[in-house]
């Protein structure tokens, strides 16, 4: 019988295996699955300022977002951090600015934002990174309240603000944003989420004046919006192609989206979570009779849109992966407190039904209010994880709440041989006992050692880092993918691969989580098989080329090119 | 004819036949009446029946019976006899205020409220029944009728308490906070209890002071823990302010007092729906729809078990029922649209659809946020 590492640690924890260390003369416990490394340690000395005022503006609450990307294509994933800035409701008594961190290699992070030119000067909320000229480095695009920006990456360490320039200043309050190639051209598509209209010169409050309190309004009292499709030109512009299609009917309270193909036709969809309003499923049919795209919105019938009471709930961090390995994808959508979160079993049919309870996620997030989170096999057993990031938007809530908290603890689930997920944050380290304001989440392997780790964005505070020791145990591979005909970071690719007898799925998605973008590579897990049998890559339109890989190292990463396998 | 059966036969007509030779009808009829005086109710209902068998047409004796078994908790017998009774002698006194008492008893709130609307017409000064259709309003969230109701009565009788605390209730809850708290005030003055922290509860709740409210009320079980209602408004407000265990506590606390309060049935059935736990869900809503007959709030939560359950055309004929009677109930129309749509009907999901996108922007566009724009 083969054990892996988390599965003995947990052994470790529940039969008393401290008294065994104590005979054997071992003194210092287990390494957590998760262990914190602090800003001393990184070098990540940023911190968010959430200009939090007495007058409780909306924007002061839903930063920031956070990346992992690699905008210097060494193989080391470097971090993008989001902040505000000045905006019709805040003048800064001091400068705020983003931060890029370059990953030096050793666990540690070098400032780089002035030099690199993304310090921004707006108010920031999320980050999407993806490679919308296909030339191998990868672009970030900030949404905010208030100006939006893409910075090109000029390919020596620094960007360029082409906002304007390359069409995509989308006006009002932007939050998530997802990069992928809807109509499988082989070019990044970009898709902006909206949130609510926040406009006018005198923001609307809330509060009881009588008593000097005002509170962070909650979004249901402003006007929806329609989010943003833009099409990639190919020249280095976009055209903004939703006008006409349900995309710009769909009048919503944007905060996440991720790009994912629920119904396995080959054209990527999009789950988008609306606060206070239904959630959006907008299904890609391709191209209509007058040539211009097709999109459906269908969340009510899909059993996505609302809760099973029927009403509207406070959507905020999304995700999709094949949970239950069965070649199609299932969904997540965070809420808010006494809203639960909602794992949704995909149908096959273009419906889900929501598995939560069956999932302990009901249970643990009745009290929660989710953000960032994501999907991801942090212990490489090849079965998918679930984190979740939390944090309760009002500031004031620990005043008139017994049990909800501003500050909120992280979860995280293990998919146990029952292909259930099941709550081991008692387990999972110290960062797990302790409590946040967390906002954006990202995943990534910034120590290059296959095991995903963390980045989560607290609002008016110090980013989290989070070093996984739990996949150490387990043989993995990981891939970074290529795409020649179709887009180059191969958003889209379908992954299939065996090992020690089992056949596992993976749909390369992007976007997920909140307002945060993650390491493109993908990593597979494979427990404690020494090898792959078979990879089976099947990259998106144009070319859908499929290609079939064996002989494949483990424990490192490859770069696997469309069409031409693993580049040496 | 069995020899067994034979035998209990002639036992039975035995007795009948000593007790007739006994006493009189007259005679039964007090010894009944003396039984029930005593306390001895199941000999007065033994009596009052055997009387029955020989006069049924005696309204009086049947209402005494009635009373008997109201008396025994037997509400659903005593309903019975109450209807016939009734229907007999209409003018009997205290006959329908025995009958509305009994529905009252029951949960059947909406029942009694329809008999003390009569007994109140007839008898004006009633103030039993005054107070205790005022009592069925506020039961049914039917605010306004209580203020209509006992407004004048205030006027005329402005120390009496229980109306005070009745109205200052329904002004609270009908957001007409400055005059309910003005009787807030008036049974503070009276010193310390239950009830004033009740209504001062409700005030904060309207008041979306919510930690506020929860004080009050937690003062008010202290004070009072079988005062009606208390429990349930503490557990709305530990449902906002802590968790489901919490609030789930306080409402089955209600229901040991009230076995019939309608919003602890309605809550516990949601809450455990929500949960899953359909079938735990289903008793209580069920007895929630007793208390409440046709009430769309309880039509909905079973509903939505039903289409959970998989049982989509039952859903499917609950919902068009409940959109037809109450269009503008959002959540139904939403899931009758995907009713149509597991039925594969999928132009009536979308026209549903229509309706829910309809419905919504109309909310949206009161909005305070939207309005400042």
């Amino acid at each position: 019988m083969t054990i892996s590492r988390r599965e003995w640690l947990w052994l470790a924890g529940a039969c008393g295996a401290t008294h065994l260390w104590a005979r054997q003369g071992v003194s210092t416990p287990p390494e957590p699955l998760f262990a914190e490394v602090p800003a001393s340690a990184s070098g990540i000395e940023w911190v968010h300022d959430n200009a939090m005022s007495a007058n409780h503006y909306l924007p002061e609450t839903l930063g920031p977002g956070c990346a992992f990307l690699d905008f210097d294509n060494d193989g080391w994933m470097d971090i993008f951090l989001v902040n505000s800035g000045p905006s019709d409701f805040w003048k800064p008594p001091k400068p705020v600015r983003n931060a890029l961190y370059k990953n030096n290699r050793d666990g540690t992070f070098t400032d780089v934002t002035e030099k690199a030119g993304v310090a921004g000067a707006s108010f920031g909320m999320g980050v999407a990174v993806g490679d919308y000229e296909n030339d191998g480095w990868p672009d970030i695009f900030v949404t905010a309240y208030g100006k939006c920006t893409l910075y090109k990456n000029n390919q020596d360490g620094t960007f360029t603000d082409v906002t304007e320039k390359a069409g995509v200043a989308t006006p009002g309050w932007t939050t998530s944003a997802v990069w992928f190639d809807y109509d499988n051209d082989g070019l990044p598509d970009l898709f902006v989420c909206s949130f609510v209209d926040y406009s006018g010169e005198h923001k609307f409050e809330c509060g009881d004046n009588r008593i000097g309190k005002k509170y962070y309004c909650i979004p249901r009292v402003f006007r929806p919006t329609a989010s943003f499709l833009y099409h990639n030109n190919g020249d280095g512009t976009f055209t903004e192609v939703s006008k006409g299609t349900d995309i710009a009917k769909a009048l919503g309270k944007g905060l996440g989206v991720v790009a994912t193909d629920i119904n396995n036709d080959g054209r990527m969809d999009m789950f988008v979570a609306n606060d206070t309003v239904q959630n959006f499923l907008f299904v890609n049919r391709g191209p209509g009779p007058n040539r211009r795209w097709k999109w459906e919105e269908i969340a009510l019938q899909a059993g996505v849109g609302f809760s099973e009471s029927g009403q509207a709930r406070s959507g905020m961090g999304v995700d999709a992966s094949d949970l239950d390995n069965d070649g199609w994808q299932d969904m997540l959508v965070a809420n808010v407190d006494h809203e639960m979160f909602s794992v949704y079993e995909n149908n096959k049919d273009e419906t889900f039904r929501d598995v939560a309870q069956a999932n302990e996620v009901a249970q643990a997030t009745r009290l929660l209010s989710g953000w960032g989170l994501k999907y991801f096999d942090y212990d490489n057993d090849g079965a998918v994880d679930l984190i979740l990031a939390n944090g309760h938007p009002d500031d004031m809530i620990n005043e008139y709440s017994m049990q909800v908290k501003y500050k909120e603890p992280l979860l995280l689930f293990h998919q146990g041989d029952d292909h259930r997920l099941h709550n081991v944050s008692d387990q999972a380290g110290p960062a797990f006992k302790r409590f946040f304001p967390a906002r954006g989440l990202a995943v990534g392997d910034y120590d290059n050692d296959g095991a995903l780790d963390v980045l989560i964005g607290n609002n008016g505070g110090a980013p989290l880092l989070l070093s996984n020791h739990a996949g150490k145990g387990n043989n993995w591979l990981g891939l970074r993918l290529e795409g020649v005909h179709c887009n180059r970071d191969g958003v889209g690719a379908k992954i299939c691969w065996t090992a020690g007898g089992k056949k596992r799925y993976r749909l390369k998605n992007n976007g997920g989580s909140y307002l945060s973008s993650h390491d493109p590579r993908e990593v597979l897990g494979i427990g404690s098989a020494l090898k792959i049998d078979e990879l089976e890559i099947q990259w998106p339109g144009p070319g859908k080329q499929i290609d079939k890989l064996t002989n494949l190292p483990i424990n490192r990463y490859v770069h696997v090119m469309e069409g031409k396998g693993i580049l040496r | 004819m069995d020899m067994w059966r034979a035998i209990f036969l002639i036992v039975s007509l035995g007795i009948l036949t000593l007790d007739a030779i006994a006493q009189t009808p007259q005679e039964l009829v007090q010894d009944a009446i003396s039984k029930q005086q005593a306390g001895d109710l199941e000999g007065a209902v033994r009596e009052y029946r055997q009387f029955l068998k020989m006069h049924p047409e005696a309204a009086g004796v049947r209402s005494n019976l009635g009373a008997a078994l109201a008396g025994l908790g037997q509400f659903a017998e005593a309903i019975t006899e109450y209807k016939v009774a009734l229907k007999q002698a209409p003018a009997t006194p205290g006959l329908r205020l025995n009958l509305a008492l009994a529905y009252y008893k029951t949960g059947r709130i909406s029942d009694a409220a329809a008999k003390l609307v009569k007994v109140h017409e007839d008898s004006p000064e009633n103030n039993q029944a005054i107070l205790l259709l005022g009592d069925c309003y506020l039961r049914m969230g039917q605010n306004k009728d209580v203020i209509r109701l006992l407004r004048p009565e205030h006027q005329k009788n402005p120390d009496d308490m229980a109306i005070v605390y009745l109205l200052g209730t329904a002004l609270i809850r009908d957001h007409q906070v400055d005059e309910g708290q003005a009787l807030v005030d008036r049974i503070l003055r009276n010193g310390e209890s239950a009830e004033a922290r009740f209504m001062l509860g409700s005030a904060k709740m309207e008041a979306s002071d919510f930690a506020g409210a929860r004080e009050e009320l937690a003062k008010a079980i202290a004070l009072n823990p079988n005062l009606p209602g208390v429990h349930v408004l503490y557990a709305q407000t530990l449902q906002i302010t802590a968790g489901p265990e919490e609030a789930q506590k306080e409402f089955k606390a209600e229901l040991a007092i009230d076995s019939y309060n309608y919003m602890a049935n309605l809550q516990m059935g949601a809450m455990l729906r929500q949960d899953q736990k359909f079938d735990e869900a289903k008793q209580y809503l069920t007895r929630a729809l007793e208390t409440r007959p046709g009430d769309f709030a309880v039509r909905y939560q079973l509903a939505a078990i039903a289409l959970s359950e998989g049982k989509v055309d039952e859903a499917r004929s609950e919902l068009e029922s409940i959109v037809k009677e109450s269009p503008q109930f959002t959540e139904a129309h939403v899931s009758l649209s995907l009713a149509y749509f597991r039925l594969k009907r999928p132009a009536d999901g979308n026209r549903e659809k229509s309706i829910v996108e309809k419905l919504t922007a109309e909310a949206q566009a009161k909005q305070p946020g939207v309005k400042a724009q």
